[in-house]
């Protein structure tokens, strides 16, 4: 909720001069069914890959040097902490705007759930039942924990980072053309280079 | 909004009415939070940042999946399936009856050792098709009984083995009644290797969930015998083989630790072990398999992590390539409005 109240693509300046960005709201380009769908595509991939790379990777064998094997508790806490990482970074990747408080909602919700792991699973046991300890004595000095975390947030984002460089590139919708045109020029000489408004005004009004 | 105006007027924090005198004013006060124009910054997709992301991706990856895979290689690990072998030929037709008769379950195995093993070697049977993550299984436990005397009789999550002939049993559930009962020795050269059976549980589980005054009572006294049987002058916190099999098992595949042999393998070493085949697996088409192993920086033998770090730095690296054959053959239109979805098709989408 964060995310969507502070985002910003377009800056109000460029809101005021591209008039045209309006469409993209009356054309329904953002909500389309398509982008729904692809974005629950994404998910389920997502989930595809944290799941069957946590349990390729922390199999029958032991996961640290001391032997110790893999059981319901570490598994489960791998796994979650891999989704709490690939949420975040996902959001990370499709903000366009990064201010503080973004940094905080982003790397702040990671880190509370650290702070979560630890409190729980330092509480008796009565209350923490499985969770207790599983993070500071099982998982936290366990080399194999961190690097399937790396392993399974890199591959997961990857298509959808793949996706998102293609698309800037070379099918840019508006709003990202106009975060090109940022780029390239002085955003504020507003006599630099206007897109040609009268023959998309034209074209507009045949329809 | 009566409250905002009176806030301008008489705050004049902002630059809301500085020129003409407007009272009773409806604008906001100007923040920065509130008009979003905070300090922030914009990245874009740039073919630069394409590219070094790619690149720095796969140069860490690439060395972690070497590192990876090496350390795996560099374990040495025997298995040893041995549920079939070990009953004797003739009365394999009936593998549940013979498991559950009284006959002689003593069965000798031979492994050769294949590399050098350094010590601890780590001992530790595997259970094939064996549901341990089975949710009423899972939940058959009582973990206040198990840690406190005083509740004993806390056996109400433990049903169907809860109680036996009206009395508690202590440690209650299906967890505790199907424990793991057969037994290995190992030897080399006619001379026992020892196998230190100490500290083979998680401290926090000794320490924390299994208390030093329980004392097995009323177990596997009943009708229906799940697994092994415990000595009951000993406390349950130094029951290690029962605390490593109350950790129950993620998938249905898994080891459970049995010990750690102290002393080095020579390769071929031929070590002899006999083993007590008691547990029945046979009524469920479970196998069981002995594993002896040595351990990494990393933990034991998997490749996975090693080619799926290999395999995502390379596809990074090719990506990071194409992206830049693509970026010089091929540069972007700037800001062209034809290229908009709904000018590029008149008749609508």
């Amino acid at each position: 909720m964060a995310l969507g109240v502070f985002d910003q693509d377009v800056s109000p300046r460029f809101c005021i001069k591209f008039p045209q960005l309006y469409q993209e709201g009356v054309q329904n380009v953002l909500f389309s069914w398509k982008r729904i769908l692809s974005w629950m595509f994404n998910g389920v991939c997502n989930a595809i890959v944290i799941f069957f790379f946590c349990t390729s990777v922390l199999e029958t064998q032991a996961f640290r040097k001391g032997g110790q094997i893999v059981e319901l508790q570490v598994l489960g806490t791998t796994m979650y902490s891999c989704v709490v990482w690939v949420v975040n970074c996902q959001m990370a990747l499709s903000v366009s705007y990064f201010t503080l408080i973004q940094h905080i909602i982003v790397w702040g919700s990671i880190l509370l759930w650290y702070i979560f792991l630890f409190a729980y699973g330092s509480m008796p046991p009565r209350i923490s039942t499985t969770a207790y300890k599983v993070f500071l004595e099982v998982c936290m000095l366990a080399p194999s924990y961190w690097l399937v975390i790396l392993l399974v947030v890199f591959s997961a984002l990857l298509p959808f980072f793949l996706y998102s460089a293609i698309s800037m590139q070379f099918f840019p919708m508006y709003h990202q053309m106009i975060q090109w045109k940022r780029l390239k020029s002085n955003s504020d000489d507003p006599e630099n280079r206007p897109i040609e408004p009268t023959s998309t005004t034209a074209s507009e009004i045949r329809r | 909004m009566s409250s905002n105006a009176a806030a301008s007027s008489s705050g004049g924090a902002g630059s809301a009415d500085s020129a003409a005198p407007r009272r009773n004013s409806k604008r906001p006060k100007y923040s920065r939070f509130t008009q979003q124009e905070l300090p922030a910054c914009k990245p874009i997709l740039t073919p630069k940042w394409v590219v070094s992301a790619f690149i720095l991706v796969s140069v860490i990856f690439i060395p972690i999946g070497v590192a990876s895979l090496l350390a795996s290689r560099d374990v040495v690990e025997i298995v040893d399936r041995y549920e079939t072998e070990c009953i004797p030929e003739p009365l394999r037709g009936d593998k549940v009856g013979f498991i559950q008769s009284a006959a002689n379950k003593t069965c000798e195995r031979k492994i050769t050792v294949p590399k050098r093993m350094k010590s601890p070697i780590y001992v530790y049977y595997q259970l094939d098709n064996f549901y341990q993550n089975h949710r009423r299984y899972v939940k058959s436990r009582s973990d206040a009984q198990l840690k406190s005397l005083k509740e004993e009789n806390e056996t109400k999550s433990c049903d169907p083995e809860g109680t036996s002939g009206g009395k508690p049993i202590v440690p209650c559930g299906l967890i505790a009644w199907s424990l793991f009962n057969d037994t290995y020795s190992f030897s080399r050269n006619n001379q026992q290797l020892a196998v230190n059976k100490k500290d083979i549980s998680w401290k926090s589980d000794r320490d924390g969930k299994f208390g030093k005054k329980v004392f097995p009572k009323n177990f596997q006294k009943g009708g229906l015998i799940g697994g092994g049987t415990l000595n009951e002058s000993i406390p349950l916190n130094e029951q290690e083989d029962l605390i490593v099999w109350m950790r129950t098992a993620a998938l249905p595949t898994f080891r459970k630790l049995y010990g750690r042999i102290e002393v080095d393998l020579q390769p071929n070493d031929i070590i002899h072990i006999t083993l007590k085949n008691r547990y029945n697996t046979y009524s469920f088409g479970g196998k069981k398999k002995l594993v002896l192993s040595t351990t990494s920086w990393l933990g034991g033998k998997n490749d996975f992590l090693g080619i799926a770090y290999l395999t995502v730095g390379g596809l990074c690296l090719f990506l990071a390539l194409s992206f830049t054959i693509i970026y010089l053959v091929k540069p972007r239109k700037l800001g062209d409005p034809s290229y908009l979805s709904w000018n590029r098709n008149p008749a609508g989408h």
